[in-house]
Formats: structure tokens, C-alpha cells, sequence
């Protein structure tokens, strides 16, 4: 039997993790994928891009944006993915 | 004050005011004189009853060379239509326009002035009947121009030259328009216009001396073209606020359609499912025109295809289009308010506080604006000015309709909803971030975190932007027609359209005139609502009509914060060191 939907609701994610974690995170990730940021400057404040800088900002981003968008939750039944939503809309309308 | 009022400017040329400005009215003849316009066939062409009679006009009076820059997208092809200008002696008033104060703007990287000459002499020979015959734009240089270097001011196409165009090029260009040049960007659409390094390139067209203010990004160049009167029109595309953000900072009428609405094929991508192709105009009759041959299903785009008819734009912005009736539903057209759209901003801290450099600005909010006095005087004005807008409109016959925000508006419009869209960016680029990461420049940031992003993530971001949807449609469009927005990320999440329109001025650190942007949004495959609606806004305002003076008039204020561009009067040469947008910028200058 299906389920009625439940709306929405976001909790919070409590999850800490060490920039220690987070840079091996990072590098075998990136590893994995064969993306090398060795490449770029150390630290250096007037390249357009440097480790330290590109670092920090990955560090940032994983603090932030999975756990936000894995805290806003849906009921399994709930809606399916769509990439397109202006034109599902449009191509549902009859 | 360094500035030109247009309606003056019209005022002197009697000639053109009686016989040259087209209205709506005889826009759909010009449409529909020539050629059909490209791509499919257009449902509900109301467009098609322009009568004869409507083209019968007086004599045309002939704009002197000066100021034939002066003239709207649409003004300028009655004349060339009508015979009244040749698009010869108009691309050079063009050239002559860039080859003087591009130095100065940089609005282009490219310049094609031998080919576009070339065309014109064409244009005058064959006297083509196709809307846009010998209209001169300028183009993003990331759509695809057969034969000329598309760069999107990046290492990784920096010697690209695409042997075919971008179905929307394609589409301007069999309607006559003539390609001017490719105009300076942000590095692959994100950030402003700047060198792949981040060197800042292209002024604002209203602060041609000042480089700490903002010509909007990422379809800088695009905007400053139009603006400066160095193209009767551009190109833009928007991921992140691209075409609405420069058409505010720069007194510019923009849209961003529907996702789908206009077609992708040809244009450099940044990512799959948020990029929108569109105009960047003078005003909402020329955004119009533009859209008008821009849109349409493309077999190549699958996006494009199984939408609703194409509706007649030019249509609805004709003048007895009944602009404040909903054409559909009758009755007053309904402007919807969103909390906060006129709330007095809190005056900042005295003094206001210093950034800290160690903030990532991609961080876990929507990146701060430094809230310096100059800044507070600027945020004081726009609501001033929202204020006046919204007076207009309801003076006009809308109905002005206060709502809240959808259910979850403010969690999935958040600056980490919106990074949902970085994994799609890095695996379009995935090859050249495993060749060499400092292809990237200034912007490899972003394309590193989307590689950071899980898959369960993206598709959970991906459910979320049909919860978004549907909210917006259930409890938004549901009590309104148009709706204000303060940003553009929350409809360029979810593909809906917006347009960008200027609803004031302000004086600001520059001592100059700088406009103020107003922006609504409608529902999907609805431009038609937002064209009809600014279009008549604009018959009763006049803040589109003005115009930035040029450098030489201009005087770089003393004391500003980010020093003057260069020296006064007519010099057209400029900094060559005039500072670097930031790493970590992106968001608060749009892709």
C-alpha cells in the first residue's frame, strides 16, 4: 500500500570531522579520479589558484553542502529526482 | 551629470520620432514582412495581424551618424527595412563607437569588423526582407561562431574556432543580424569578465573609470556592448544570475527563459540542467524581438522539444496588447510580493567591519557583501525604488498581491542546494581536470568541489528542485501572475524564467549615475507574461531610456574605494593592471 508522502523536514547534521580527515578525504578522492593539484602553487596569494586556497575551499564545501542536503529529508515515497523540473511541468500538463 | 537622457535625445531627432520608433504595433509587421522567422512554426501569432497599413508611414528621417548607436534594437531595423540607414554606414557607426572607447570598456575580445563590413555590403545589396537584415549584435563568446575563435575566456578553448553556430546564433543571423564581435566574460561563464588568471577586463558601461564597480557577470562584455551603444543588442547566458545581473548593473532589459525555451546546442557548457541562453536588451520590445528568434524547439537540444507553442512576444508587447490584463484568465494581472522585497535595510555597523580574509567565500551561506556605507546608501535606494515600481504598476491596473515564501524556500534556495549543480560542471570538464587543473585559473575551485560532491547527494538535491517546483507553483502562482525576486538562483534552480529590468538610479561612490535593477519572475514557458508587463512599464517610465555618457565625458570621483580606471577626459587607454577578481567571488558576481 502506498504512503502518503510526508512533507519535508530538515534536521541537522552533528557530524565533526578534522581537516585531517577531510584533506585525506579530499586527496583520495581526487587520487582515485586522477586529478592532481600538485600541480599548483603551495601558497601563493597572487597565482590565480594554490593548493592552500583550493584546500580550504574543499574543506569548506564538505563541512557545509552534503551534510545540509543529506539533513533535508524525504519519505522514501516521496518525489522522484528530476533535473528538468520547469519542463516536467510543462510536459505533464496535458 | 554624466549621463544621456534618451528621450531628449529623441526629442531632437523629430524625424525619428515621428516615423522611426517602432512601436509594438508595427514590430509585428516587421517580423512578419520578411522571411518567417527561423525554427517552427509560432502558435497564436497575433504577430501575423499586423495590417498593411501599419507599414504605411511617413517619411523616414535619417538619423545622423552620431547617433545612429542611439537607436533600439528594433528602431534600427525599421530603418534598415525601410531603407533609412544602410547597415553599412551602421556597422561603422558601431566600429567607430568600439574602435573609440573599447580600449576603455572592453566589452569585446573579438572584433570581426572586416566580416562584419562584409555582411552589411551583402545586406545592402540584397535588401533581405529577414527581421533583423544588417542589425549589428554582439555575442557571448561561448556560443559557437563558425569560423570565430570561441574562447569563453578560458585556457581550455583559447584557440577554439567551431566550424558550425550555436543553434540561437544561427537563428539571429538567417534573420539578418549581423555578428559585430564575441564579447568578454567570466573564465567559462562564472564570475565576471576577466582574463582565465582573473585579471579584471570590461568596465561598467556607467563607471568606465571606477573598476570597483561591478559591470555584472558572467555576460559582461555582452551588457557593456549594449549599454556603451557599441552593439543594438547581445547574448547572454545565465546559470547563476549572468543575463539578469549585468542587465541590472547596467540600466539593461534582460531575460532568462525557461529552461528549454531556447536552445543550448553550440554553447560552451557550465552545467547540464541550469545554462539559459538569452537576450541582454535595451528594452523589453527589443528583448522581445530577440527572444522572439531565439526561441523554438532544436532537434539537436532534446530540452527544447515537447514544450508549448512559442507564444507571439512581440504580441505582448504591443501597445494595445492589454499588457495589465492576464491574456489568458482576464482580469488585473497579479504581482506577486515576497517578505523582504521592501524592508528597510539595517543601517551597517559604524565603521563597517572589515572582511576577513580568511572567510571562503563558498561557504556555508550565500557569500557576504561587504555592508560599507556606500553599500547601505545603495540598498536604501533600491527599496526606494522598489517602492516606486510597484506604485507604477498598481497605478497602472496590476493587482499587487502580498505573499509568504513557499514551505521550504528558504532551505532549498540555500547556497547549499544551489552547489547541487557543481558535480555537473566537473564531469563536463572531467578530461581537462585530469590533464592540467590550472586550466581552470582563477575558477578551479568550484570545479574541484563538484567532484567532492556524493551521488546520493546530487540525486537528493535533484528531488529537491521538483519539491521547490511544485511549492512555487502551489503557493506562489497560485494567488499571482509575475513575482518579485531579490536573486536569481532560486529560479534558475528550478528553470523558471526572469527578467531584469531597471526601475531607478543611484549615486554612488563614483559621483555617477549608477541604475538599479528590479527583477520578476513568472511561470514556466510565461515570458510572454514578463515581456508584456516590463514592456508597459516601461511606456510609462523612462529609466531605460537613459543612457551612460561616454569616457571622455566622465570624471573619475575622488576618493572612491577602488581608484579610478584612469585619468579624466578623452584618453581611450586604460589600466593595464586594474585588479583581480577574487577566488572565491563567484557567487556575488553571477555565472
Amino acid at each position: 500500500m502506498a504512503r502518503r508522502p510526508a512533507p519535508p523536514r530538515s534536521v541537522t547534521s552533528s557530524q565533526e570531522v578534522t581537516d585531517e580527515q577531510l584533506d585525506a578525504y579530499i586527496h583520495t578522492r581526487l587520487a582515485l579520479l586522477g586529478v592532481d593539484l600538485s600541480v599548483l602553487p603551495a601558497d601563493d596569494e597572487d597565482a590565480p589558484a594554490d593548493q592552500r586556497r583550493i584546500m580550504a575551499s574543499a574543506r569548506r564545501f564538505l563541512r557545509s553542502t552534503p551534510g545540509a542536503i543529506a539533513d533535508f529529508e524525504f519519505d522514501p515515497m516521496g518525489p522522484a529526482p528530476v533535473i528538468y523540473p520547469a519542463e516536467v511541468s510543462a510536459w505533464n500538463r496535458g | 551629470m554624466g549621463e544621456v537622457n534618451r528621450r531628449r535625445f529623441l526629442e531632437r531627432m523629430t524625424a525619428l520620432t515621428a516615423t522611426a520608433v517602432a512601436t509594438p504595433a508595427t514590430l509585428g509587421a516587421i517580423a512578419n514582412a520578411g522571411s518567417r522567422f527561423p525554427g517552427e512554426t509560432r502558435a497564436g501569432s497575433r504577430a501575423a495581424a499586423g495590417r498593411p497599413d501599419e507599414l504605411k508611414l511617413p517619411p523616414a528621417g535619417r538619423p545622423q551618424p552620431a547617433e545612429l548607436t542611439e537607436l533600439t534594437l528594433a528602431e534600427a531595423a525599421r530603418l534598415l527595412r525601410d531603407g533609412d540607414v544602410g547597415a553599412v554606414e551602421l556597422v561603422e557607426a558601431y566600429l567607430a563607437r568600439i574602435g573609440r572607447w573599447d580600449a576603455r570598456y572592453q566589452a569585446f575580445n573579438t572584433v570581426v569588423s572586416r566580416d562584419a563590413l562584409e555582411a552589411a555590403r551583402t545586406a545592402d545589396r540584397t535588401r533581405g526582407r529577414a527581421p533583423l537584415t544588417g542589425v549589428p549584435l554582439a555575442i557571448k563568446d561561448n556560443y559557437f561562431t563558425a569560423g570565430v575563435r570561441t574562447t569563453a575566456n578560458s585556457f581550455i578553448f583559447e584557440d577554439f574556432v567551431p566550424d558550425f553556430d550555436a543553434t540561437s546564433w544561427a537563428r539571429l543571423r538567417d534573420a539578418g543580424a549581423i555578428l559585430l564581435g564575441k564579447t568578454q566574460m567570466g573564465p567559462l561563464a562564472t564570475t565576471a569578465a576577466s582574463t582565465p588568471t582573473g585579471e579584471r577586463t570590461t568596465a561598467n558601461a556607467w563607471a568606465p573609470h571606477h573598476d570597483d564597480v561591478s559591470p555584472g557577470g558572467s555576460s559582461s562584455g555582452s551588457a557593456t556592448a549594449v549599454a556603451a551603444r557599441m552593439a543594438a543588442s547581445s547574448t547572454g547566458t545565465q546559470t547563476g544570475g549572468s543575463i539578469t545581473n549585468p542587465s541590472n548593473a547596467q540600466g539593461l532589459t534582460g531575460i532568462k527563459p525557461t529552461m528549454g525555451r531556447v536552445s543550448l546546442h553550440g554553447i560552451l557548457p557550465l552545467t547540464y540542467t541550469r545554462d539559459h541562453p538569452g537576450p541582454l536588451a535595451r528594452d523589453a520590445v527589443d528583448a522581445a524581438l530577440m527572444l522572439q528568434i531565439m526561441a523554438g524547439p532544436d532537434p539537436a537540444d532534446p530540452r527544447s522539444l515537447g514544450l508549448p507553442p512559442v507564444p507571439d512576444y512581440l504580441g505582448a508587447v504591443r501597445e494595445d496588447a492589454g499588457a495589465l490584463t492576464h491574456p489568458e484568465r482576464g482580469g488585473a494581472v497579479r504581482i506577486g510580493v515576497l517578505p523582504g522585497f521592501l524592508d528597510e535595510p539595517e543601517p551597517p555597523e559604524d565603521p563597517a567591519p572589515d572582511p576577513d580574509p580568511d572567510i571562503d567565500r563558498i561557504g556555508s551561506s550565500f557569500p557576504r557583501r561587504e555592508r560599507t556605507q556606500a553599500a547601505y546608501r545603495r540598498e536604501v535606494a533600491t527599496v526606494e525604488a522598489r517602492r516606486r515600481m510597484l506604485a507604477t504598476l498598481e497605478e497602472m491596473g496590476a493587482e499587487i498581491v502580498a505573499l509568504d515564501f513557499p514551505t521550504h524556500w528558504e532551505a532549498l534556495t540555500s547556497f547549499n542546494f544551489n552547489n547541487v549543480r557543481l558535480p555537473e560542471r566537473s564531469e563536463i570538464f572531467l578530461e581537462h581536470l585530469r590533464d592540467d587543473v590550472r586550466k581552470f585559473g582563477v575558477s578551479l575551485a568550484p570545479w574541484i568541489n563538484g567532484l567532492l560532491l556524493p551521488a546520493a547527494e546530487y540525486v537528493r538535491g535533484s528531488r529537491a528542485r521538483l519539491v521547490l517546483l511544485r511549492e512555487v507553483l502551489d503557493e506562489v502562482f497560485a494567488r499571482c501572475d509575475l513575482v518579485t525576486q531579490t536573486a536569481p538562483f532560486p529560479f534558475d534552480m528550478v528553470g523558471l524564467p526572469l527578467i531584469g529590468f531597471p526601475i531607478g538610479f543611484e549615486t554612488g561612490s563614483t559621483g555617477y549615475p549608477r541604475p538599479i535593477g528590479g527583477m520578476f519572475g513568472a511561470e514556466p514557458y510565461a515570458e510572454h507574461h514578463l515581456l508584456a508587463v516590463i514592456a508597459a512599464y516601461q511606456r510609462a517610465t523612462d529609466w531605460h531610456l537613459r543612457r551612460p555618457a561616454d569616457p571622455g565625458e566622465l570624471r573619475p570621483a575622488e576618493g572612491n574605494g577602488g581608484g579610478p580606471r584612469g585619468g579624466a577626459g578623452g584618453s581611450a587607454g586604460r589600466d593595464r593592471s586594474p585588479g583581480r577578481y577574487d577566488l572565491f567571488d563567484v557567487m556575488e558576481r553571477g555565472e
